[in-house]
């Protein structure tokens, strides 16, 4: 089976991720380093992907200013999202090249994996179609947002597990009036930890990608992204 | 010549968000030239070879099927 190096980033922000993200895409692109999957948190930051309208953030400035949440544009496909305490965040850096060059499919694969974490939490939830991420109902439970370059992915995923606090109604999620955003820990019956999330998240990744996942040494990433 | 949609799998239809290039612009192989959209994926379109953009087919906003011409480009 493939191997993949993971890193597991902790809480980066925002800026500092997308840096290291488009270094490294670059760096995938020109067949310098192998496919990766980083696995991180984000500090509250909202962030607008290529279909973004300035008016899907509902707070003005100085509330953002006053609550210490920046806000990106950003290349990846989609709307306004937000990212803080409490979501799981998996970015794989892949050559879809080697993946069956297949945009359908990798972001079904995206989903798969926020779907089987849910499971595993005793929480159903499911697709809704035209409507890319993982659903309760109307509210949105995980969201997916990619860009690709020369094949090569940026962006990924996100799964809210314990939004802490859930400051989605900032915005209008996904430019979509009427939806709100739900947490694993809302709607599971048992108890729902980060930590276990992060690590169900890896253990489907590898399943429904068809990969093995190797942990990535810190020094090395370092290295790639200096 | 022309830049075409890519083949992308099960996708069957993007949408051409941005121009990167406009026409009477000279574009180097492999040059990034738009920005294509399908289910929140966005996809650089790369131009097959080096030339001069003569004509944007599709704009922004439009909608393309995989292998549908979005310019038309003449070589040096």
């Amino acid at each position: 089976m493939k191997q993949v190096a993971c890193a597991d980033l902790g809480v980066v922000p925002y800026g500092e991720a997308l840096l290291l993200q488009r270094r490294l895409q670059q760096l995938r692109r020109e067949g310098r380093v192998p496919d990766l999957l980083l696995a991180l948190q984000h500090p509250p930051v909202i962030t607008v992907g290529r279909l973004g309208k300035p008016e899907h953030i509902l707070a003005p400035p100085r509330v953002l200013a006053k609550l210490g949440v920046e806000v990106h544009w950003v290349e990846r496909g989609g709307d306004v999202t937000y990212h803080g305490p409490g979501q799981l965040i998996l970015y794989p850096i892949f050559d879809l090249r080697e993946h069956g060059r297949d945009l359908r499919r990798f972001i079904a694969s995206l989903e798969e994996v926020m779907l089987r974490v849910a499971r595993a939490f005793g929480v159903e939830a499911h697709r809704h179609p035209g409507f890319p991420g993982i659903w309760l109902g109307l509210k949105k439970l995980g969201s997916v947002g990619v860009h690709v370059r020369g094949w090569v992915t940026m962006h990924g995923l996100a799964l809210n597990v314990d939004l802490k606090p859930n400051l989605f109604p900032l915005i209008v999620p996904c430019g979509l009036h009427g939806v709100e955003a739900a947490s694993l820990a809302e709607v599971a019956s048992q108890p729902v930890s980060l930590e276990e999330a992060h690590r169900l998240a890896r253990e489907a990744f590898s399943q429904v990608v068809g990969v093995e996942l190797v942990p990535l040494d810190a020094e090395v990433l370092s290295k790639w992204s200096a | 010549m022309e830049i075409t949609v890519p083949a992308l799998g099960e996708v069957e239809e993007v949408t051409v968000l941005q121009w990167l290039k406009g026409e009477g612009e000279e574009v180097e192989a492999g040059e990034a030239v738009v920005e294509v959209e399908a289910d929140k994926a966005v996809f650089v379109v790369e131009s097959p070879a080096a030339g001069r953009i003569t004509r944007i087919l599709i704009g922004a906003g439009d909608r393309a099927r995989p292998g549908q011409p979005l310019a038309e480009l003449q070589p040096p």
